[in-house]
């Protein structure tokens, strides 16, 4: 002891113990509050379901993509209350920066460190088949056999047009769009994906009331994160996308909301899941097992008792990362436009993931009208035979079997492959049987 | 503490007033920048006090944030940004020790090449003059593209954003050394083994170290602006996936954990630097 100064030797003990108390308050998990995702939400494990040996999956682990909005809770509770595991499965869900993103991992596909599945906007598996957004134009085999949910997004419009009281009708809008042309800047509208279904349902709108997405105004991709801000800045003067960022809009008093779109096009289709097509058909028992695993989480998810519950697991950072109230209204059914109009309860075009079947059963007809939608604009070839595009790419066949398999109620399976004549909001009807007499209808168009 | 050695029988001062003694002692070299940080800490509570601030206060970062700041290890088992901020520094500090590595190795060893060999030099300086000024950034659509995966395009990024320095400062390190040098090695009829070893490395070691040092910033730097495209995990793509959602203060405790691993970094390097470069060299 008398080498080392007593003072070393004392204030080294005390160093280390403070050290230590210190560390050992930092590590491990921090309690948890209810915004930070509660773990003890599947303490009752789900028993591993009965598969007879011919429809065990081929492989175990699988890797989904998805991007961390609403749309994709029914993969998100498919693996927080167990539904993979249930049907022997291995799920990673992996979040992705933008579908831009998700496009490229799929074109990468498995081998390559891509993904093999992710979700996607429903006419993305048909753009990138026809090799239209992919790299080196290359045609990638897709598969989508299933969609993830219908309606629940939004038109967010700036302050700045909130005198012309624009809601479904853009006419009001014409004045103040041939304002901004004249004057040389033109209005913006901004969506998610060129030839997704944001974009498809900003045109509709606006062409519905005369004004023309091309020449008259401009649409442009603006990221999820910049919507509001761009909104604010002016840079933007309306925005199509999914929430949170309609309530974002109307907090930050930069805009109010249009209209949510199901009041354009009752429960239309939105986010579907895709495979890689020469991945599906290798592991068509793994793509059966996982749609099992899914329409479970759907049917969990369309009951609103479970909303609640459902909103605070997707608040976790690892998926959608939003807070509680900025998501649950809408999730609940209640819609504040942020204008003159009363708040609604119980609105009837709340996001839906099951519907008895019909929200999560991949119609062909929704795809033909994407496709057609995509051909107005000019993004694909006008002569290009739909038909055999969509018998290619549509995995009805497999939805079939899924629920079939897992015991769904035959009034629960859509009897054909198409949901019939759609009636938009400003009467347009579009019979799937006749798609160029619907093309024909339409008033302004590219082609 | 050994001047207390040299004052003799003052080790049995009582615990206190040796600790007492010691506070005194260092205060004028520690109340100067803590003052500093708290008046900063100040300034930015009062920009921020309106209410319709967009930025977050360190009282409102504080409160917000408090899980992130003072878990740093919580949640390894979970996904993407959902893992403490260590994990997400650990992770990105792999892919700097890996771009690094090979940014040092190479830039070391064509740094001898071509600082020796005039030839070489005058061929490769104006090139190496020309891709050195391109911003990490900016290589990284062109890694994508070639590469198309985006773990190995973010270490190629950190690769090329650390391999100027490096290269550079070993080339003038080794183009510096002394016509004395060269004629002793003649004189002394050194192999080239021993002209190497002897002479051209040790002379050129504080400039490689410089090269080095510089080299680790920047690869820093690098990695943060890189993970924001690449996504997974990492403390770049925590901050994106912070801007991203709107939660403005974690972007701020990320940006102090950047900040402080950053000049740990520098001094690490500084460190070993001071123990390789020779005493009378410094």
């Amino acid at each position: 002891m008398s080498e080392i100064s007593r003072r070393k030797f004392m204030m080294t003990a005390i160093a280390s113990t403070m050290g230590s108390v210190l560390l050992k308050g930092c590590l491990g998990n921090p309690p948890e509050p209810g915004n930070q995702g509660n773990s003890n939400t599947q303490s009752i494990a789900i028993p591993k379901a009965n598969i007879p040996p011919e429809q065990m999956p081929e492989v175990k682990t699988v890797k989904i993509g998805f991007i961390g909005q609403t749309d994709a809770a029914p993969l998100i509770i498919a693996k927080e209350k167990g539904y993979f595991a249930k049907w022997g499965l291995d799920v990673t869900l992996q979040k992705q920066p933008s579908w831009a993103v998700i496009r490229d991992k799929l074109e990468l596909g498995p081998a390559a460190g891509g993904l093999e599945s992710a979700m996607v906007l429903t006419p993305m598996p048909y753009l990138m088949a026809m090799g239209l957004v992919t790299k080196g134009n290359a045609k990638i085999p897709m598969m989508m056999p299933l969609r993830l949910n219908v309606g629940g997004q939004g038109i967010s419009v700036a302050n700045t047009l909130k005198d012309t009281g624009v809601k479904l009708d853009t006419s009001v809008l014409k004045g103040k769009v041939s304002e901004a042309k004249l004057s040389g800047k033109q209005l913006r509208f901004a969506h998610t994906f060129k030839g997704g279904t944001s974009d498809m349902m900003l045109r509709y709108w606006l062409a519905a009331g005369g004004i023309d997405p091309d020449n008259d105004v401009i649409t442009q991709i603006v990221p999820g994160a910049q919507l509001v801000t761009s909104m604010q800045t002016g840079d933007i003067q309306g925005f199509c996308v999914g929430d949170p960022w309609h309530l974002r809009a109307i907090n930050q008093k930069v805009g109010y909301t249009a209209l949510v779109t199901g009041e354009m096009w009752k429960d239309h289709p939105e986010k579907a899941l895709s495979f890689r097509g020469d991945w599906a058909l290798q592991h068509p028992k793994t793509t059966i097992a996982i749609l099992k695993a899914v329409i479970e989480a759907q049917q969990w998810c369309d009951k609103m008792e479970h909303r609640q519950e459902m909103a605070q697991i997707l608040s976790r950072d690892e998926y959608a990362k939003i807070p509680v109230p900025d998501i649950i209204d809408r999730l609940q059914g209640k819609i504040n436009y942020g204008d003159s109009r009363p708040v609604v309860e119980n609105s009837p075009n709340v996001m839906r993931y099951w519907e008895k079947g019909t929200a999560s059963f991949p119609y062909k007809s929704h795809d033909l009208w994407f496709l057609l939608e995509n051909e107005r604009w000019g993004n694909i070839p006008k002569n290009t035979d739909l038909t055999k595009l969509i018998s290619e790419v549509n995995g009805a066949t497999l939805w079939r079997q899924a629920a079939q398999q897992m015991g769904v109620s035959a009034a629960e399976i859509p009897v054909g492959d198409s949901r019939g004549v759609e009636v938009f909001f400003d009467g347009v009807t579009f019979d799937p049987e006749k798609p160029q007499e619907y093309l024909k209808s339409l008033k302004i168009k590219r082609t | 503490m050994t001047v207390d050695y040299k004052r003799g029988k003052k080790n049995q001062d009582s615990l206190v007033e040796s600790i007492t003694n010691y506070v005194k002692k260092q205060a004028p070299n520690w109340i100067p920048p803590i003052l500093a940080i708290v008046g900063f800490l100040l300034i930015w509570q009062l920009f921020t006090l309106s209410p319709e601030s967009t930025l977050p206060g360190p009282i409102k970062v504080f409160q917000e944030s408090y899980y992130k700041i003072f878990w740093p290890f919580a949640y390894p088992d979970r996904e993407g940004t959902a893992k403490g901020l260590f994990w997400q520094i650990f992770a990105s500090l792999q892919r700097v020790a890996v771009g690094y590595t090979f940014a040092g190795i190479v830039g070391i060893v064509l740094g001898i090449i071509i600082g020796l060999n005039p030839l070489l030099f005058k061929a490769f300086d104006p090139l190496f003059q020309l891709l050195r000024t391109i911003p990490p950034l900016a290589w990284l659509p062109i890694a994508l593209a070639a590469i198309k995966q985006s773990e190995p395009s973010a270490i190629f990024v950190i690769f090329i954003t650390s391999l100027w320095p490096i290269l550079l400062n070993t080339i003038v390190g080794v183009q510096q050394i002394p016509r004395d040098y060269k004629n002793v090695a003649s004189v002394l009829q050194l192999s080239q083994q021993e002209y190497f070893v002897n002479i051209v490395f040790p002379a050129s070691v504080p400039y490689i170290f410089t090269g080095l040092r510089i080299g680790i910033g920047l690869a820093w730097l690098a990695i943060v602006a890189a993970e924001m495209i690449t996504g997974g995990v990492g403390i770049g793509y925590f901050m994106f996936d912070a801007y991203n959602v709107g939660r403005t203060s974690d972007i701020i405790v990320a940006l102090v954990y950047v900040g402080v691993v950053g000049l740990l970094l520098d001094r690490l390097m500084s460190f070993i630097a001071s123990k390789v470069v020779p005493e009378e060299q410094k």
